[in-house]
């Protein structure tokens, strides 16, 4: 927050950062195994259960199976490239969950713990530029494959991610009107002041749904690994562990988005009775679980018709909810 | 320290582990994949249904998406710009609501010509 002091040494911060990481790291996992188990119960099958109990190991024997599958390149790859791109994109998406805050501020034994990572002025900002950068990793990633299928995904990745980015950043300049503020924590805790913003910001928080969806790439939007027509897009030539940097990539930023969501429209970690996280937690897993129902609906989007949707229906109705929100916000 | 780069800090720190954890997942992978000892042509070469004819030509791509490109540099430029003015858009009252209404119509200018012009299909 804005200048308080908080008693906050650096190794809190540090012991916060190896605790937050990895419990983001085990949601994002087991956010794949919820997946898999809640599109197989919508097909009336059971999904994954074998491994453990409910098939709840599931998640680790995908790890040590990515891990000891074989490190291999085609012979058209550039190899740096190819080697490095799958490490921008885990990068990327797994440090724009620094910026979200999950919980107030607690005093423990004379020091004070905040409950995010890190709260910056320009968060919002920082985490749209944390987002395009990301996409480098599936330019480069599918690029460097030499293959043509990775090629054409490529492209139709960085023409979707770029269009519905724009339509994105304009849905949350209503929050930010409402808040006055681009710090994700200010921006919650003005929600817990007043009122989530999904209400007023009904129509913002739509075109920020479906602009979210379409950037991580999701079904009906998930037409840069179509596999019916393009193999699997950027990641035709991946296997391995660096397959599985992407997959955690994109989960990652599914994860991110379903907190970013909450932030910026459902009061953060605000609620009654409750403990902060918990209630976090809570709203975060029914996002999670509204994305998963969507892809376990909808079909998918032809490709012409997905880049009208962003720059015909998308781009207008967030810029005419940017200047009505700014009118009102001043007349009110 | 400054107080505005002391906020950074712990985001440095995570960025750190964000970076560290998924190179160390490559490095391992190096370390405990298995090698199989037959190494044959066809593996190395790219997907293709069909007969796989070696590794594709350099490609030119296709000028569509520089247009795209181009368009999402000056939308997204213009959203950037239209952050601050909404942070402040309170304590300043109606002038900036006419600055904030005039940008989006410079957004909206652009768009409307380029809709008109076809570049959208």
């Amino acid at each position: 927050m804005d200048g308080t002091a908080l008693n906050q040494p650096w190794w809190i911060d540090l012991l916060k950062a190896a605790v937050v990481i990895n419990v983001f790291l085990g949601v994002v996992a087991y956010a794949t195994l919820i997946e898999r188990k809640l599109l197989g119960r919508m097909q009336l099958r059971y999904g994954p259960n074998r491994a453990g109990p409910f098939g709840l190991l599931q998640p680790i024997a995908d790890l040590v199976k990515m891990v000891r599958k074989e490190a291999f390149a085609p012979a058209a790859a550039a190899d740096l490239l190819y080697i490095v791109s799958p490490l921008v994109a885990a990068f990327t998406a797994l440090t724009s969950f620094a910026l979200i805050p999950w919980g107030p501020v607690w005093s423990i034994g004379g020091y004070d713990v905040t409950g995010w990572v890190a709260d910056v002025p320009i968060g919002l900002i920082l985490l749209f530029a944390l987002g395009s950068l990301g996409i480098y990793g599936f330019i480069v990633g599918g690029w460097a494959s030499g293959s043509k299928y990775s090629l054409l995904g490529t492209m139709r990745t960085c023409a979707q991610m770029v269009s519905y980015e724009v339509s994105l950043a304009l849905s949350v300049l209503g929050v930010v009107l409402m808040a006055g503020s681009l710090s994700l924590v200010d921006i919650a805790v003005r929600q817990q002041e007043t009122v989530w913003f999904a209400g007023p910001q009904f129509i913002g928080f739509l075109v920020f749904f479906v602009a979210g969806v379409a950037e991580t790439n999701r079904a009906p939007f998930d037409l840069p690994e179509a596999e019916s027509e393009l193999v699997a897009g950027y990641l035709t030539e991946y296997s391995g562990m660096r397959w599985g940097l992407f997959q955690l990539a994109e989960y990652a930023n599914v994860v991110m988005l379903s907190g970013l969501t909450v932030t910026l429209f459902f009061g953060g970690w605000g609620g009654p009775g409750l403990p902060g996280p918990i209630w976090f937690a809570i709203k975060l897993a029914c996002v999670l679980f509204v994305m998963i129902w969507i892809r376990a609906t909808l079909p998918r989007l032809r490709y012409d018709q997905l880049m009208r949707f962003g720059w015909k229906v998308l781009l207008p109705v967030a810029t005419l909810n940017a200047l009505v929100t700014a009118i009102l916000v001043v007349a009110v | 320290m400054h107080p505005v780069l002391d906020s950074y800090l712990p985001l440095f720190i995570y960025a750190l582990l964000a970076l560290a954890i998924p190179a160390s997942m490559i490095a391992l992978s190096f370390v405990l994949s298995t090698r199989p000892s037959r190494r044959t042509r066809a593996r190395t070469l790219p997907f293709e249904s069909g007969v796989s004819t070696g590794p594709p030509p350099q490609q030119r791509l296709s000028v569509k998406f520089y247009l795209i490109a181009m368009l999402f540099l000056v939308f997204d430029i213009e959203v950037v710009f239209l952050y601050p003015i909404a942070t402040m858009i309170g304590d300043i009252g109606w002038f900036a609501v006419a600055e904030f209404g005039f940008f989006l119509a410079m957004l909206v200018v652009p768009l409307v010509y380029v809709w008109k012009r076809g570049a959208l299909e």
